[in-house]
Order: structure tokens, then C-alpha cells, then sequence
């Protein structure tokens, strides 16, 4: 008997293993003649401290009192652009069960910042014309002194603008821009040599894996659903088991967490419409199990030519991921504008929805500018998109930010009334569909259409009268 | 491939039957059938025939006119299933239709925000009946009077007999015609209602139909293609299209040629001056013409014939204009 169940174990746990997906882990070492004892050769740690400096710098940037606070700006320039030892964690940390390993961004990585690895073309959708780097840091400064990091007199929320702006600016922009993209070529970074002298992985193998670390996914992924996903991100203790891969009671900011587009991509597709999480994932570990088949030799045309198709699914999946972020909150600002008039109208207090506009303009403005940080310039489509959105919300009394003088004070001017301003949302949302062809559309300003579509029925039928 | 199309196939034929939003609903098809017993029982002119043999009349249910409908009904749905997918759909129109109502107007004034929402579903869903009476009435004008358009319409009034499957008997380039029509419709009526009125546009539903189409299909829409000549009396029948009068434009008597194109209201002939009020123990022969045509229940003809009669006109209309810029 006792055979029995041990051998229906055996069978068991055998077809579990030849269902489980690939984890993004455990790529054997394939650097010829190294010396070390590394069992395996991934390594994106530097990835996951510059997504935990940002998740932190968010947090931070909703710290302000509404005056000048020198402390708190030196604070935020320290997880902005520093590179000291000695920075907590801020977020994300321990929250009911759901523990979490490291509490020091040391820990995870040393010596790293995010101002060092932002993007540096201008920023045609903020005033100023400033690079993305100084852009970041304009609002970093501003973020010190706002109150919890909103500027009523712009309806700025800087949390939101800089978290969102930063994760295309510098996780989006150095994947797609960088590693997917000139490192990919025969002669930088070749894979017949270490990445550096004495490292347990190749000059492709670190590059493909540096790139996945920017995305921010568990290295589980592939055997999570996009809810799950999801929730640990937003550390639900249901999800924390699933979260911790090694079963060490902890779940590691390295590895085991979902960050940034990752967890954009997973609230995107638990909608059931879409499926970028896990093409991108999918694309990221056949790319890796690619390189590493190559077993430390250069890689041929051929594979590279292969390696590039990954990448170019990578790439295409997450801008669209971003571009469907841009219509989810097009929606929501077009929403708030609706409440916002409907209160003006009847002489309601507007303070609360005028903040949750704030809010949700500022997010929408964030992954705009996000957006316009890939490989490629948008032309067109950038102008267009930030003609729309303008430099800020239209305010109250129909105003809107214009520019900024030589003191770095916000200039504002007469603008569009807020009614129009809500038909800018929906061509905004227009704009997503027709040149990034986004499928999930959370937050249509046109749903309604879709659901009397279908009570009407389809037409298509050969019924004469 | 083919496994999924068979599947879709025999559940397309099935909702046909099965869907209280289709003319053939099953119900339907009943309450017609006791209407029009009722009829010939108690209030038809001929009231003495026996029921059983004026209804299940082998005749009119398996002549070669009916056969033809029903291949012809199999064979258009087997093509639909591919011609549906790349139609024009009525969202797209009433996206459109929205966004451009937004920028003509630059800003969206909501209406009728006292007004309950079952009144602004009552709006909408008699807003809807109308244009889309009127639409189905001046297409079905157009059918008639635009030669091109007659040569495919043709085939619908080559059945000698009529039965309720006889509504499906029309040329494919028809049925693309019909769907572009509601697409237009519908995304009409959904594009500027929900534009003005918001999220609470709604269609006021009997099983799913609009109450409209319930109450058309409830009263024996059936019967306006059988032999079941069904009067609604002058009063009445200056206002809604009776079966009666509905046979009546399928008729072979050339002064009942082009008349009566409505489908609920009689309004719109009204309008047009196209309408027919029927007449007690009216006998009337269903066809394009008295005498029957050689093929004109091939199958293969009834689909091709329209391409060639229509081209010839399309080149006969060449022709003359060549003529005329001789001439001059």
C-alpha cells in the first residue's frame, strides 16, 4: 500500500514537473574555462534595486507638507540620483503576512540610482525642454515641497508623474533602447566571452538578463496567472505563498516581486481581453533559453536574427502595454471631468474630485511621456498626444500650464473650457486604438456603445421584409 | 478547420429558430400558425375550407418554389458565415458617429438628466423602430426602382408560393445590403443616443427583442409570406402593413407592382404614395409574372442570373454614354 501511494507520489509530482512552465531562473553557467562556484548564471539584481529605488521614490514623493522641505528633497535626490550605502527600503515592505526579505536597497544591489540610466532625449511633452534625467529631477524637486505630492494650483500630482514617467524613462527606455537594441548586435557583448573577467555569465546572457529585470515580472511568471501576478504586487497575503518561489518564508525583492509594466501588463490582461504579460514573459525566457543553448559560443546570424524576433515581440507587447495605460486613464480623467462639471454646476464641494483628477491627469500624463521614451520617435503621434493632454489638466477656471520661466516657476495661460477638454480624453483614447491598436480599453469613454451593441444584435443576416 | 465550421453552422441555423430576436423564433412560427386558424375559421371569407388542408398544403409547402427557399435559406447562412466576420458592424458607425457628433459640437451636452431612465429607454427604443421602419421601408424602394438593384431583388419575388421561410429567400448581395442597412441603423440610433444621453440608454426588451419587433413578430409577421391572406381592415391598414397587403406586393398583377414596400408602419407609402389597402377574398398569384419562366427555380440560375443581368445593364448604360459623347 504504502508502495502504492509513493509511486502514485512519484507519478504525481513527475507530471506536475512536465506541466510547470519555465521559470526565469537556473540558466546553467556556459562561460567556457570559468573558475568560480556560481551554479547558474542569471543575474539582474541592479534591475530589481532600480525598481525598488523607484517604488521607494513614489512613496517618498507623497511625503510633503506643502512647504519648502530641504530634508525631504535631499531624500528624494538620494533615491533619485544617489548612490550611497544605507537607503531603506520604503516600499514595498512587510505587510501582514506577506513578508518581505530585504529592508535595505543594499541588499539587493550596491551603489545604484536611477538618474544614471534615464533616458536622455528630450521631453517634447513637458515644458522646459529638458532631458528625461532632468525632467525627473524638476519634478523630484517640486515633489519636496508639494503637499503629499499635489500641486493644487497646477493639479499636478508628482508621485504619480514621476513614478509613471520614470518606468519608461528608464526601465522601458534602456530595455528597448539599449539592451534589446545595440547590444543585441555580433560584436557588443558577444557571448564567447564573459560579460566582465571572472563572471559566471556571458556578454548576451547578462545583457538579455538585465533587460528582463527592467520589466519587472517574478521569475515564476509563466506558472502564475496575470491575477496572481497581480496580487503580489499588490502583496495580498493570498498570494504570498505563490509569491515566495524558494519556500524561504520571505519573498525576495530580487526575484520573487512584480513590479513596474509587469504589473501594468498583469492588471491589464486579468480583464481576460489580453495576454501581454505572459508573451513578453514567454519571449524573454525563450530568448534566454536561446542564448544559453548556444552554450558560451558567439551566437550565429541565425540565432541572433531569432534573438532579435524575441525581442521585437518584447518590445511591441510592452509599448502597447503602456498605450493601453494611456487609455485606461484618458477614461479615468474623462470621468473625474464629467463629476468635476456636474459639481460646478450644482455648486458642490469639487476640492475631492478635483484631486482624484489630479490624480488620475497625472498618471495618464506619466505613461504618455512614457510612451515617447521607446527606440523609435513617435513623430506624429507624439504631437498629436501631447497636444491633447497639454503641459497640465485644464484647471477650475479654465486655465492650463503653458511653460516654465527662468526660475522654474509654472507659467499658466487662458486655455480650452473643461467640456472640450474631455472630447481631447476620448480623441486621446482614439489615438491609442488607431495607432497602437489597444485591445483591453479599460476605462472606454464609448462602453456604453458595446454592450447596446450587443442586446441589438448582429444584422448580418438575408432576411428580406 | 472544418470541424469548428460545422459547428457554427448548425448553431447559426439553430439561433434562427431559437432566438425570440429572429422573424422564424419558434414561438413565433406558433402563434402565427393559431392566428391563422383563428382566421380562416371564424373570420376569412372562405371560412369553410378545411383548416388542415389550407395550411399543410403539400402544394404550397413542397413546391419547387418553397424547396428553392429552403436551399436557398441553407446555402446563403453556409455563405454568411463568411461574409459576416468582414461587414461593415454597427459599432463601428456608432463609434464613429460619436466621435464625430463630439467634434461637430465640441463638447457633449447631456440631455435629459431629469428625465426618468425608463423614459429615456422608451425614447430610445421608438427612436430606433422608426428610422429603422423607414430605412427597411426605403431600401426596399430602392430594391424595386434602381435597376441594378431589382435584378438581385428579383429573386425574393421569383417564389411562387409563400411560406415563412420565403423571408429568407433573397440573393446573397441582398443580405450584404440588409446588414449594411441595420449596421447604419443601429449605429445611428446607438451613436446619438448614447452621445446625448450617457450609459442609461437602453432598449425596452420583450425575451431579449425590442418590445417593437416582439410585438410585430406577435401578431403574424409569419404570415405576411403565406397564403393566409390576413386583413387588418382599411381603418388599420392605413397604418401598419397587414399580410394581406404585404401579398399584395408580391403579386403577378402589374397594378400591383411597386406597392406596399413597408414592413410594420403604412405610414411611409402613405408618404410615398405607394400604398395598397387590401380587399376581401382577394386571390392573388405570387410571381414576377403569370407565366413561369423556364429555371426560375434553378438554383443555380436564381444566384447567377442577377450578376449577369445587372452587368448587362452596367454595360448597356456604358454604351449609351458612349453614344451620347459621340453625338456631341
Amino acid at each position: 500500500m504504502k508502495l502504492k501511494i509513493l509511486v502514485s507520489c512519484v507519478a504525481v509530482a513527475t507530471a506536475l514537473n512536465v506541466n510547470a512552465a519555465q521559470n526565469y531562473a537556473d540558466f546553467p553557467v556556459t562561460v567556457k574555462d570559468y573558475k568560480g562556484d556560481a551554479d547558474h548564471s542569471v543575474s539582474y539584481t541592479g534591475q530589481s534595486a532600480r525598481h525598488v529605488l523607484l517604488t521607494s521614490l513614489k512613496k517618498l514623493a507623497g511625503k510633503g507638507e506643502g512647504k519648502d522641505d530641504q530634508a525631504l528633497q535631499a531624500k528624494l535626490l538620494a533615491y533619485y540620483a544617489g548612490k550611497d550605502a544605507g537607503r531603506e527600503v520604503i516600499s514595498p515592505v512587510s505587510k501582514g503576512g506577506f513578508v518581505v526579505a530585504q529592508s535595505q536597497v543594499d541588499e539587493i544591489s550596491t551603489k545604484k540610482n536611477l538618474a544614471g540610466k534615464t533616458y536622455k532625449g528630450a521631453v517634447a511633452g513637458w515644458p522646459g525642454s529638458m532631458t528625461g534625467a532632468e525632467v525627473l529631477n524638476f519634478m523630484v524637486v517640486k515633489a519636496a515641497s508639494a503637499d503629499k505630492g499635489f500641486d493644487p494650483l497646477t493639479g499636478y500630482d508628482y508621485a504619480q508623474l514621476i513614478h509613471k514617467f520614470a518606468m519608461g524613462a528608464v526601465f522601458y527606455n534602456q530595455v528597448v533602447d539599449n539592451y534589446l537594441d545595440e547590444k543585441l548586435d555580433a560584436d557588443n557583448k558577444p557571448n564567447n566571452k564573459p560579460y566582465k573577467e571572472g563572471q559566471p555569465y556571458t556578454g548576451k546572457e547578462h545583457v538579455w538578463d538585465e533587460a528582463f529585470g527592467y520589466f519587472g515580472a517574478p521569475a515564476n511568471t509563466l506558472n502564475l496567472t496575470a491575477e496572481q501576478v497581480y496580487n503580489i504586487a499588490k502583496q495580498k497575503e493570498s498570494a504570498f505563498t505563490l509569491a515566495d518561489l524558494n519556500n524561504d518564508g520571505e519573498v525576495s525583492l530580487y526575484n520573487e516581486m512584480a513590479y513596474a509594466h509587469a504589473y501594468y501588463a498583469a492588471a491589464t490582461d486579468k480583464g481576460g481581453k489580453t495576454n501581454y504579460l505572459h508573451t513578453i514573459m514567454q519571449a524573454f525566457v525563450d530568448g534566454r533559453q536561446l542564448i544559453s543553448d548556444a552554450n558560451g559560443e558567439a551566437l550565429t546570424d541565425k540565432q541572433r536574427t531569432e534573438l532579435k524576433a524575441y525581442a521585437e515581440t518584447i518590445a511591441d507587447n510592452w509599448e502597447k502595454v503602456i498605450a493601453e495605460a494611456v487609455f485606461k486613464y484618458a477614461g479615468s480623467t474623462y470621468k473625474d471631468l464629467q463629476k468635476l462639471d456636474k459639481l460646478i454646476q450644482s455648486n458642490g464641494d469639487v476640492n475631492k474630485a478635483f484631486r482624484q483628477y489630479a490624480k488620475h491627469w497625472s498618471e495618464l500624463k506619466g505613461f504618455a511621456l512614457a510612451l515617447q521614451t521607446g527606440k523609435d520617435n513617435l513623430g506624429e503621434t507624439a504631437v498629436k498626444l501631447n497636444r491633447l493632454i497639454g503641459f497640465s489638466p485644464v484647471l477650475l477656471g479654465n486655465t492650463q500650464v503653458l511653460g516654465i520661466d527662468a526660475e522654474g516657476n509654472y507659467v499658466q495661460s487662458s486655455s480650452i473650457s473643461m467640456k472640450e477638454y474631455m472630447l481631447h480624453m476620448l480623441n486621446v483614447q482614439k489615438l491609442m486604438v488607431d495607432e497602437f491598436g489597444v485591445e483591453a480599453r479599460s476605462n472606454d469613454v464609448m462602453a456604453d456603445l458595446g454592450g447596446l451593441a450587443e442586446k441589438l444584435g448582429s444584422g448580418a443576416s438575408v432576411e428580406n421584409d | 478547420m472544418f470541424e469548428s465550421l460545422v459547428i457554427s453552422y448548425v448553431q447559426d441555423l439553430w439561433i434562427a429558430l431559437t432566438d425570440p430576436r429572429k422573424r422564424v423564433f419558434w414561438g413565433y412560427l406558433l402563434i402565427s400558425l393559431l392566428i391563422a386558424i383563428c382566421w380562416i375559421k371564424w373570420v376569412s371569407p372562405d371560412r369553410g375550407v378545411r383548416v388542415k388542408t389550407h395550411l399543410f398544403n403539400r402544394k404550397v409547402w413542397w413546391s419547387a418554389s418553397a424547396r428553392a427557399d429552403y436551399a436557398i435559406f441553407l446555402l446563403n447562412r453556409l455563405a454568411f458565415l463568411f461574409i459576416a466576420p468582414v461587414l461593415l458592424t454597427q459599432l463601428v458607425v456608432a463609434q464613429w458617429l460619436f466621435e464625430s457628433l463630439y467634434q461637430w459640437i465640441g463638447h457633449r451636452p447631456i440631455l435629459g438628466e431629469s428625465w426618468s431612465d425608463m423614459q429615456v429607454m422608451i425614447c430610445f427604443t421608438l427612436f430606433y423602430f422608426l428610422l429603422d421602419d423607414f430605412f427597411r421601408f426605403y431600401l426596399h424602394k430602392l430594391l424595386h426602382e434602381v435597376p441594378w438593384l431589382w435584378a438581385f431583388h428579383k429573386v425574393h419575388h421569383s417564389a411562387r408560393t409563400l411560406t415563412p421561410i420565403t423571408v429568407f429567400r433573397a440573393h446573397p448581395v441582398e443580405g450584404v445590403l440588409f446588414s449594411l442597412r441595420t449596421a447604419l441603423v443601429q449605429g445611428i440610433a446607438m451613436g446619438v443616443f448614447v452621445f446625448f444621453f450617457g450609459g442609461r440608454v437602453d432598449l425596452v426588451t420583450v425575451l431579449g427583442a425590442s418590445i417593437f419587433a416582439f410585438m410585430f413578430n406577435v401578431t403574424g409577421s409569419n404570415l405576411r409570406h403565406s397564403h393566409i391572406a390576413l386583413r387588418y381592415g382599411k381603418a388599420l391598414e392605413k397604418w401598419l402593413i397587414s399580410p394581406a397587403q404585404h401579398q399584395i406586393h408580391h403579386s403577378t398583377n402589374p397594378i400591383h407592382f411597386d406597392k406596399n414596400y413597408g414592413v410594420v408602419l403604412a405610414l411611409w407609402d402613405r408618404l410615398f404614395g405607394s400604398l395598397v389597402i387590401s380587399q376581401p377574398g382577394q386571390d392573388i398569384e405570387f410571381g414576377l409574372r403569370r407565366e413561369v419562366t423556364y429555371r426560375e427555380q434553378n438554383l443555380l440560375y436564381i444566384y447567377m442570373q442577377p450578376f449577369i443581368e445587372s452587368f448587362n445593364i452596367f454595360l448597356s448604360k456604358v454604351r449609351k454614354r458612349e453614344k451620347s459623347i459621340a453625338k456631341n
